[in-house]
C-alpha cells in the first residue's frame, strides 16, 4: 500500500538518501534501524512530504505523492507521524492536542471531535490526563498523547521516528506497550527504533539503513540469528552493549512462545 | 549657498558639521553610563538587599521618564548645576548628563545580566584558590562578564547615538540640527534631507550592532560562554 | 495661606492649578499611545510573519524595513513624514501641477469638568503625522519581539501540525501563533510599557501633549523645574502601572507547567 521507489535526498552537499526502495503492505509493521546519521528520520519526513524527495517516487495506495499539483495537506492527513521529541502543541491540553486535527482538518463538530479524542486517549491509557498540558506530563505520557494524536486521524499508515529514544529508561515500557497494542490491532506502521525487543515482537520485516542505503533486509529472526553483512553484526553488537543482549531476548521470547 | 544643494553635498555637509558633536554626545553619554551602570550592577548583584533596592529603584525611575523631559530638567529646570561652565556650553553638558544618567540605568540592566550569566562555578573555583570575593570578581568574573555584555552593549550604543538627536531640541549643533539648517530655505529638500540624516544614523548604527551583536555572540559560543 | 508654605510645596500647588491643561495633555498622550500600540501591533505581527515565513524576497523586504527603522532616530522618522507632503508639493508646483492640499483641519471639543472648560483637540493633521510615525516605528520593534517568540516556539510544532494534514497557514494560525503570542508578552511589555515615553516627540511638530502642556505652564508661571518634575512623575506612574498590568496579564495567560 505504501511504496517508495529509488528515493534520493540531499541537504546541500550532504547526500542523505541514495536510492532507497521498499514497500509496506496492509497491516504490516516495518522496523527501520541503523546508526545515527544514516538517514532514517529523513526517510520518514520524505514519506509524509514534510520534506519531499529530490528524486524518486512515493506511492500511497497507488497514488503518486510526488505528482505535481497534489494536495500535500490531504496526503499528510492520511499519514500519521509520531516524533522523537513528541512535538505536542504546548498551548493545548492533552485532549485538544488530539482533537485539533479532527476539528481543523476533518472539520468535525466540537462534540464529536472531543468524543473521538477521548476514545483515542483511552486507547493509549491516558484517559485520566485529558485536561493536563504537555508540560505537566512525563515524557512517556506525552509520547502516548502524541500517538493518540496520530491515531485520531485514522491514517493509512503511521510513521514512528525513534519514539522512545528521548525517554528515560523507566518510561520506555509504557510507550512500547501502547505501540504493541496498536500494531496488534492491525495498524500499518513504519517504525524507526533501536528497541529490538519491540522489533522482534511485531516486525514483519526489518531494514538496516546505513549511509543512505538499505544494507540488509529480512525478518527479525534473520537479523538476530544470521545477519549477513559485517556492518550489521557490528552494529547489533554495539546495541547489545547498550541495551543488553538481543540473543537473550530472542531466547526468552522463544521459550515463552513454546510454552 | 545660492543654488539648490544636491543630496550628496548635503550628506557630506551634515557629516562634517554635525558628526563631531553627535559622536561627542554619544561617547560621553556611553562612558558616563558605563561607569554608572557597572557600579549599579555590582550593587545589585553583590550589594545586599538595601543597595539592591536603591539600584533597582534608580533603574525603574530613570527608565520611566522620557529622555526629553530629563534633558529639559537639566538644561532649563536646573541650569545652575553647571555653574562653573560657560553658559553657552551648559546645554551641551545638560544633555550629556541626561544621556549618561539614563544610559546608566539601561547599562546596569545589561551588566547585571552579564554578571549573572557567568557560571557561578567560576566564582567558586576562584574562591577555592584562595582569592577574596573582590579579587575573584575583579580577575575572574568581570573579564568574562564584560565580554558577555558586548552584544547588548553595542545595542546600547545604537540607542544612545539615536537618542543624541534629541539634543537638537536645546540648540546643540549635532547632525539633526545641521540637517535643519542646510535645508531650511528649500521646502523641496525638507523630507529628502531627513532621509539623508536617517541614512547617516543608520550607517553609524546598523553595521556596528551587526558586527558586535552577531559575530561576538558566535565567538562567545565557541568559547563556551553564554547560554544565548 | 500660601505664604506660610515652604517654597517647593507652593510651587507644586501653583503648577497643579493647571490641572485641566495637564489632564488635556494626558488625554492626548494616551490617545497617541493607544493608537500607536494597537496599529503597531498589527503591523508588527504582519512584519514578523513576513520576515519569518515570507520567502526569500518578501522576508528581505520586511527585514530591511525593520532594521532601517530600528537603526534610525525616531525624530528623523517623524520629520521625514511631517515634511513629505511639503517636499512633494515643491516638486508638483515646479512642474505646474496642482499641489496636494495640506489640510490644516482639526476636531476639537470642549469638556467641562469641575467648572473648568477644557478645549481638547481630539484629532488633527499633526496628530495624524505623530500617530503614523509612532505606529510605523513601534511596529518594527514589536515585529522583532514577535519574531523572537515565533522562533522560540520551534519548528517541531509546525512539523507536527503539518503532519496532521493542517495547511501551513492553518498551522501558523492555530498552533504557532497562539503560543508565540503568549510567549511574547514579557518581551513585548518592554515596548508596550515604554512607548508612552516616546510619544513626547510629537511636541516637535506642534502637538500639545503632556510635554507640550508643560511648556505652556512654564511659559505662564515660570516654575520650570517643578513643572518638568511633575510631568516626569506622571510618565513614571503611567509606565509603572502599565507594566504591572502586563505582568498580571502574563501570569494569567501563561501555559500551565511551562
Amino acid at each position: 500500500m505504501l511504496r517508495i521507489v529509488d528515493g534520493w535526498k540531499s541537504y546541500g552537499d550532504l547526500q542523505v538518501l541514495k536510492g532507497v526502495s521498499f514497500e509496506v503492505g496492509e497491516q504490516e509493521v516495518k522496523v527501520i534501524f541503523g546508526p545515527s546519521g544514516s538517514g532514517k528520520s529523513t526517510l520518514l519526513r520524505c514519506i509524509n512530504m514534510l520534506d519531499p524527495l529530490d528524486k524518486g517516487e512515493v506511492h500511497l495506495r497507488e497514488q503518486n505523492l510526488m505528482a505535481p499539483g497534489i494536495n500535500l495537506n490531504a496526503i499528510r492527513a492520511r499519514i500519521g507521524m509520531v516524533f522523537q521529541h513528541f512535538n505536542l502543541f504546548a498551548h493545548l491540553k492533552a485532549i485538544d492536542n488530539v482533537s485539533i486535527g479532527l476539528r481543523q482538518v476533518k472539520k468535525l463538530p466540537k462534540e464529536e471531535a472531543r468524543a473521538k479524542a477521548l476514545e483515542m486517549l483511552n486507547r493509549v491509557k491516558m484517559a485520566e490526563w485529558v485536561d493536563h498540558y504537555p508540560a505537566q506530563l512525563s515524557g512517556g505520557q506525552q509520547q502516548r498523547v502524541g500517538i493518540a494524536r496520530a491515531l485520531s486521524m485514522e491514517p493509512d499508515v503511521i510513521l514512528f521516528d525513534e519514539p522512545t529514544s528521548a525517554l528515560d529508561p523507566e518510561l520506555i515500557g509504557e510507550v512500547l506497550q501502547v505501540m504493541l497494542d496498536i500494531a496488534k490491532s492491525g495498524t500499518t506502521m513504519i517504525v524507526v527504533t533501536h528497541e529490538m525487543g519491540f522489533a522482534r515482537a511485531v516486525a514483519s520485516e526489518m531494514l538496516f539503513l546505513d549511509n543512505g542505503v538499505i544494507v540488509e533486509r529480512g525478518t527479525p529472526q534473520h537479523f538476530f540469528v544470521s545477519p549477513k553483512s559485517e556492518r550489521v553484526k557490528q552494529f547489533l553488537k554495539q546495541l547489545d552493549i547498550l541495551y543488553g543482549s538481543h540473543k537473550e531476548l530472542l531466547k526468552r521470547s522463544n521459550e515463552e512462545e513454546s510454552k | 549657498m545660492v543654488e539648490t544643494p544636491d543630496l550628496p553635498s548635503i550628506f557630506f555637509y551634515i557629516l562634517v558639521n554635525g558628526l563631531p558633536l553627535t559622536l561627542l554626545l554619544t561617547a560621553l553619554g556611553l562612558l558616563g553610563g558605563f561607569f554608572l551602570g557597572l557600579s549599579l550592577a555590582i550593587m545589585r548583584v553583590y550589594g545586599g538587599k538595601d543597595l539592591d533596592l536603591v539600584s533597582s529603584g534608580y533603574g525603574k525611575v530613570l527608565r520611566g521618564i522620557p529622555l526629553l523631559v530629563l534633558i529639559y530638567i537639566f538644561v532649563f529646570g536646573i541650569p545652575g548645576i553647571f555653574w562653573f561652565i560657560d553658559p553657552l556650553m551648559r546645554p551641551l553638558f545638560g544633555v550629556i548628563l541626561a544621556l549618561a544618567l539614563r544610559s546608566g540605568a539601561y547599562q546596569s540592566q545589561l551588566f547585571r545580566g552579564a554578571i549573572l550569566s557567568v557560571d557561578p562555578g567560576q566564582m567558586m573555583a576562584a574562591r577555592a584558590m584562595g582569592m577574596s570575593q573582590f579579587q575573584a570578581f575583579r580577575h575572574i568574573v568581570l573579564p568574562q562578564a564584560l565580554r558577555l555584555a558586548i552584544p547588548s552593549w553595542s545595542n546600547e550604543y545604537a540607542v544612545v547615538i539615536k537618542d543624541s538627536s534629541y539634543a537638537y531640541a536645546v540648540g546643540i549643533i549635532e547632525m539633526l540640527k545641521v540637517a535643519f539648517r542646510v535645508s531650511a530655505n528649500y521646502p523641496l529638500l525638507w523630507a529628502p534631507t531627513m532621509g539623508v540624516v536617517a541614512i547617516l544614523y543608520f550607517i553609524f548604527t546598523y553595521p556596528i550592532t551587526r558586527i558586535f551583536g552577531e559575530r561576538q555572540t558566535k565567538k562567545l559560543k565557541k568559547l563556551g560562554m553564554g547560554g544565548g | 495661606m500660601f505664604q506660610v508654605l515652604p517654597q517647593p510645596i507652593e510651587d507644586i500647588l501653583r503648577v497643579l492649578e493647571y490641572w485641566d491643561h495637564i489632564l488635556a495633555g494626558f488625554l492626548t498622550t494616551m490617545e497617541l499611545y493607544g493608537g500607536a500600540i494597537v496599529m503597531g501591533f498589527f503591523l508588527g505581527l504582519l512584519l514578523a510573519l513576513l520576515r519569518q515565513y515570507g520567502g526569500f524576497i518578501i522576508s528581505r523586504i520586511a527585514t530591511g524595513y525593520i532594521e532601517f527603522i530600528r537603526g534610525t532616530p525616531l525624530l528623523a522618522q517623524l520629520f521625514f513624514i511631517y515634511f513629505l507632503p511639503y517636499s512633494m508639493n515643491a516638486i508638483l508646483e515646479a512642474q505646474g501641477l496642482f499641489p496636494i492640499p495640506i489640510g490644516k483641519w482639526s476636531f476639537q471639543t470642549d469638556i467641562i469638568i469641575l467648572d473648568r472648560i477644557i478645549t481638547y483637540t481630539i484629532f488633527d493633521h499633526r496628530m495624524l503625522v505623530g500617530l503614523l510615525t509612532l505606529a510605523l516605528n513601534s511596529a518594527a520593534y514589536q515585529a522583532e519581539y514577535i519574531r523572537g517568540a515565533i522562533k522560540s516556539v520551534g519548528t517541531g510544532q509546525l512539523l507536527a501540525a503539518q503532519s496532521l494534514g493542517m495547511s501551513r497557514l492553518a498551522s501558523i494560525r492555530h498552533v504557532v501563533l497562539p503560543q508565540a503570542l503568549r510567549r511574547v508578552i514579557p518581551a513585548w511589555s518592554n515596548e508596550a510599557a515604554y512607548l508612552p515615553k516616546y510619544t513626547v516627540v510629537v511636541f516637535f511638530i506642534g502637538v500639545v501633549d503632556l510635554f507640550g502642556k508643560a511648556h505652556f505652564i512654564v511659559a505662564n508661571i515660570f516654575r520650570t523645574l517643578t513643572t518638568y518634575c511633575i510631568i516626569a512623575l506622571i510618565f513614571l506612574a503611567l509606565i509603572t502601572i502599565i507594566s504591572k498590568v502586563l505582568d498580571f496579564v502574563h501570569k494569567r495567560t501563561s501555559i500551565p507547567g511551562l
